[in-house]
């Protein structure tokens, strides 16, 4: 018996049980840019701190391939669609909807070509201006994967705009291609938000990411948006899904606190960055495709072993720190109650302790949640739309996560307490003084 | 322009922006942001994007999102399908007192709020779209009403017409402010 040409396979995955492509699709797959995915860890070193946290940006991207294909039908099935924003929406079986069905599933695979080693945690190291995104897309364009594009029949540009978004394409994209990029990297319940909850709860083995996704999904719609005079179509979801939207805004916000923003992982992206800024040739990530696709986390990793054992080496401290555990400590958290009192608090406290310890010992990490996307329409059970922060008290509610640390070298986490102490102290009289 | 000066420049930009009687939506903020930067040349060091709503930034929405959580802004939720107003949050008072904006940008946040206050949300979109697309130099001046409608197909010539008309009403009242306006070259 002859398998036939275009055969659907499927790929055991441990979050959506099976991911499912077809064998001209597969070629991406087996394309070299996507076969390095493999070597990216997709939580970067967050493996040192949550051992099961390996996994990587390949069985992710499969992932949000599969997911988006699923909203794709659920919110283009013509049962599920608002008389307003109909005539704007390639209906199932037009080559229009197979075409673009095609191009969603490609892009939802490729969005994270552009990956350096480590993912996130190296994008700092990035020439100014450059973005994995704009990587992603150069590949997208390159020779190999442009073959690829031509026997699958769709447009390298198409695939490309998808999977960056209209934030890193060069051109303006079409509302219908703003509603597909919307579909894989949306910030309110994209496929690649959903895929990376749910995995990287999974693979740390906690449970704050999970979320009901199949419901959550199966109540997605294509909703007018119409703060102008033009009714957009954006994503949406029916009424009766908006706990499960309600319980994925919750499960990123307790995903950042307990896991993307663990202080120890934190603090290990930092002396990455430090051995990448010494290891790498002018302490930047070539953006040469050739150099980029031969760099994954396994080159970085070995150098890193050879460079903690040679004091010579570049970046052998920060190389050190790492492979030994030797990582700096953190001595503060600053809370919102600290930056009512002192919106510099940080770093106040960082000038602190560095001239007590020296600047080099000192690292002050700050970041706000971005993307909170808590507001979106909702059609409601009477057939009226409603925002969901109109709906819904407790989407009101998730707050926006902040974190500020204060870390020291570890000789030093002994007697850092003690400047700590004070600050707090100075602090708090300063409260004293407000009220 | 680092964050804090971006802060305040927005801040600046909310509380004048209501004090003309705007809506003060993030669409009245993005646009005249956009006015306020490449009309008036106020280095605000936002990338914009042309997005649903004409030009727009995401580096701008990530601002006001951390602004939310500073508590140096607030939203005021409304029914669909407008859009939060944006207010002072608790924290600003003190945050505008510790801020020194330079000398000339109170003056422009001024004149744009004063200018932008009374506009709609879908002349903004027209106004700043009609901007984005004389900023963009492969476009010859005959045919950027013919640009702006292929990008903005729900708007009609006249309309767009009269964006270009707006924007260099702006631009004149704007030099004669004084307020050295980049030019505009108009069709």
């Amino acid at each position: 018996m002859t398998v036939e040409a275009n055969a659907l396979h499927e790929i055991r995955d441990a979050i959506h049980t099976f991911v499912r492509l077809e064998t001209c699709e597969r070629a991406v797959v087996n394309s070299a840019p996507y076969q390095r995915l493999r070597d990216i860890h997709q939580l970067a070193m967050t493996y040192l701190v949550y051992p099961g946290a390996s996994h990587s940006r390949f069985e992710h991207c499969l992932g949000v391939m599969e997911l988006a294909s699923r909203i794709f039908d659920v919110v283009t099935d013509q049962r599920n669609l608002v008389a307003e924003i109909r005539s704007g929406i390639h209906l199932p079986e037009t080559l229009e909807h197979n075409y673009w069905r095609r191009v969603l599933r490609m892009a939802a695979l490729c969005h994270d070509l552009g990956h350096l080693p480590f993912s996130h945690a190296a994008e700092d190291t990035l020439p100014t201006g450059c973005t994995h995104e704009d990587l992603s897309l150069a590949i997208i364009r390159s020779p190999d994967m442009v073959e690829i594009w031509e026997r699958l029949k769709i447009s390298a540009e198409d695939v490309g705009k998808l999977a960056v978004g209209s934030k890193h394409y060069p051109k303006p994209l079409t509302d219908w291609e703003t509603l597909l990029s919307e579909i894989i990297i949306g910030d309110a319940f994209g496929a690649d938000r959903m895929d990376y909850l749910l995995r990287d709860s999974h693979h740390a083995g906690v449970s704050y990411g999970r979320f009901e996704h199949h419901r959550l999904i199966d109540t997605m719609r294509i909703l007018p948006q119409k703060e102008s005079e033009q009714a957009l179509p954006t994503l949406g979801i029916e009424q009766g899904g908006l706990q499960s939207a309600e319980s994925l805004l919750w499960a990123r916000y307790f995903m950042y606190t307990q896991l993307y923003f663990h202080p120890v992982r934190r603090v290990y992206d930092f002396h990455l960055k430090q051995f990448l800024k010494e290891w790498l040739s002018g302490g930047k990530f070539s953006t040469n495709l050739k150099d980029h696709l031969l760099l994954t986390d396994t080159e970085v990793i070995s150098a890193m072993r050879l460079a903690a054992g040679d004091q010579s080496a570049p970046g052998h401290v920060p190389a050190h720190r790492i492979m030994h555990r030797q990582h700096f400590r953190r001595v503060a958290d600053i809370t919102d109650a600290d930056r009512e009192i002192d919106p510099d608090a940080a770093e106040t406290l960082a000038s602190l302790l560095s001239d007590k310890f020296g600047e080099e010992a000192v690292f002050m990490d700050r970041y706000t949640q971005k993307g909170k996307g808590i507001r979106f329409p909702v059609l409601t059970r009477d057939g009226g739309i409603e925002w969901s922060t109109v709906l819904s008290a407790t989407l009101k509610r998730v707050p926006t996560f902040t974190v500020e640390y204060v870390f020291v070298d570890p000789v030093y986490s002994g007697p850092a307490k003690n400047t700590v102490t004070a600050f707090r102290e100075e602090l708090h009289k300063k409260k004293g003084g407000q009220e | 322009m680092n964050p804090k000066d971006q802060f305040s420049v927005l801040l600046d930009l909310v509380v004048e922006l209501r004090n003309s009687g705007s809506w003060t939506g993030e669409t009245h903020v993005q646009k005249a942001t956009y006015l306020l930067q490449e009309l008036l040349g106020l280095p605000t060091g936002f990338e914009f994007v042309l997005y649903k709503h004409g030009p727009f930034s995401f580096e701008l929405r990530e601002a006001l999102e951390r602004m939310e959580a500073g508590r140096l802004i607030e939203l005021e939720e409304q029914r669909y399908p407008y859009g939060p107003k944006i207010a002072e949050g608790s924290a600003s008072k003190r945050f505008r007192t510790s801020t020194q904006p330079a000398a000339t940008f109170p003056q422009k946040i001024a004149f744009i709020s004063k200018e932008l206050g009374s506009a709609g949300v879908a002349d903004l979109e027209r106004i700043a779209t009609a901007l984005f697309v004389i900023r963009d130099r492969e476009i010859a001046p005959s045919k950027r009403i013919p640009r702006l409608v292929e990008l903005k197909p729900h708007v009609q010539i006249d309309e767009a017409e009269e964006a270009f008309r707006r924007l260099e009403q702006i631009s004149k009242a704007a030099t004669l402010a004084g307020l050295n306006p980049n030019p505009l070259n108009p069709t």
